[in-house]
């Protein structure tokens, strides 16, 4: 238990330095992209070049992934601070964004589909 | 109370509530009992009840929305793991994204005409489809309000996450590769956290559809969007 504790913790740090190294680096550059999405790109290329192990960050990791939902939940409680939101044009706007969301899903989820049987299809034929 | 008692107090809370929203989501897989829209309904009861105000909330679970940082950086994991898979399918993902990204702008375009809508709120929700803080830095780029958008984005999660599975059986999406781009294209890390159930590889497209989305935004945001606009309010 403790050993288990420890290993996440450590992990968990190592994960942070790289989080925080791409949120430095992204404002020392004044990049137009968030600090964390460079810190995963400075992981994995420390990856690729082999500084970083794979079993030195896979456990807080995938932790990290599973529990996802979890992070988003106090922005989802926030809005309640948006009481414009819990009238009609609330409503309307749900709408919107769920069937937009359908329509982008729908599109994105063909477009893939129809090109990946048409890989496989050349694939065979060759 | 102190800083750290509040926070401490938030952060239990908040964990328990959630893992009891999961409980309850395996038990009954209904769209209403998803755990992103179950646990932060539970809470803003207990908030309402206990007459708190929500800012003192969002300090006192500050910790787990810090983690999204992390959580990000940690995508990198699947990526390294799968990178012969994406470089074998990267037209597919590139073609797929960018099709996914123009109907994400156009949909959200056309559908807030058609309803009336305007000004800040048509702009806050142009760049919703994709992950917080690459949304709030195009809302910004084209004139939104981020904050609005954060909220979008937040809404566009728990929908997606909901109705992402309905969209797979409608459109007979068997392919990994087509299930992973359209869950991380349309509703960001809760799509992707989604896609992880179905499977590891549907997981790591989901990952690199995200994150590709969000990139393509950001150049429509830039490019495409301002003159969008400009036609459109003529």
């Amino acid at each position: 238990m403790v050993r288990k504790t420890i290993t996440m913790l450590s992990q968990l740090a190592i994960i942070h330095v790289f989080y925080f190294a791409g949120v430095g680096l992204a404002h020392i550059l004044s990049l137009p992209v968030p600090g964390s999405i460079v810190g995963l790109v400075l992981l994995l290329l420390s990856l690729f070049a082999g500084i970083v192990k794979l079993e030195w960050i896979e456990k807080a990791g995938g932790w990290l992934l599973a529990e996802l939902l979890l992070f988003f939940v106090p922005s989802a409680v926030g809005i309640l601070n948006y009481k414009e939101m819990l009238n009609w044009q609330g409503l309307e706007t749900v709408l919107l964004i769920l069937i937009s969301t359908f329509i982008v899903m729908a599109a994105t989820g063909f477009t893939a589909e129809k090109l990946y049987r048409r890989k496989r299809k050349g694939g065979h034929t060759q | 109370m102190t800083t750290a008692l509040i926070i401490l107090i938030g952060t239990i809370v908040t964990y328990v509530i959630y893992r009891a929203s999961k409980v309850v989501y395996k038990k009954w897989p209904m769209p209403f009992f998803h755990p992103l829209l179950l646990c932060p309904l539970i809470l803003i009861g207990i908030i309402q009840l206990a007459h708190l105000h929500p800012s003192d909330y969002a300090l006192s679970s500050s910790l787990w929305t810090h983690m999204l940082g992390p959580a990000t950086v940690a995508f990198a994991i699947p990526i390294y793991k799968h990178a012969p898979l994406l470089r074998k399918n990267i037209m597919i993902i590139l073609t797929s994204i960018a099709a996914g990204t123009l109907v994400a702008i156009g949909s959200s375009l056309l559908l807030s005409l058609v309803m009336r809508f305007n000004g800040d709120l048509l702009i806050s929700l142009l760049p919703r489809s994709i992950t917080t803080p690459i949304a709030i830095e195009v809302s910004k780029t084209i004139g939104g309000l981020p904050t609005l958008t954060t909220v979008f984005v937040i809404v566009t999660g728990v929908t997606g996450g909901i109705i992402g599975p309905y969209v797979i059986r409608l459109m007979a999406l068997k392919s990994p590769v087509a299930r992973g781009l359209a869950l991380g294209m349309g509703a960001h890390g809760v799509g992707t956290n989604k896609a992880m159930e179905y499977g590891e590889q549907e997981g790591t497209f989901s990952t690199i559809g995200m994150i590709m989305a969000a990139g393509m935004t950001l150049i429509w945001g830039g490019l495409l969007i301002p003159s969008l606009l400009q036609i459109t309010i003529l």
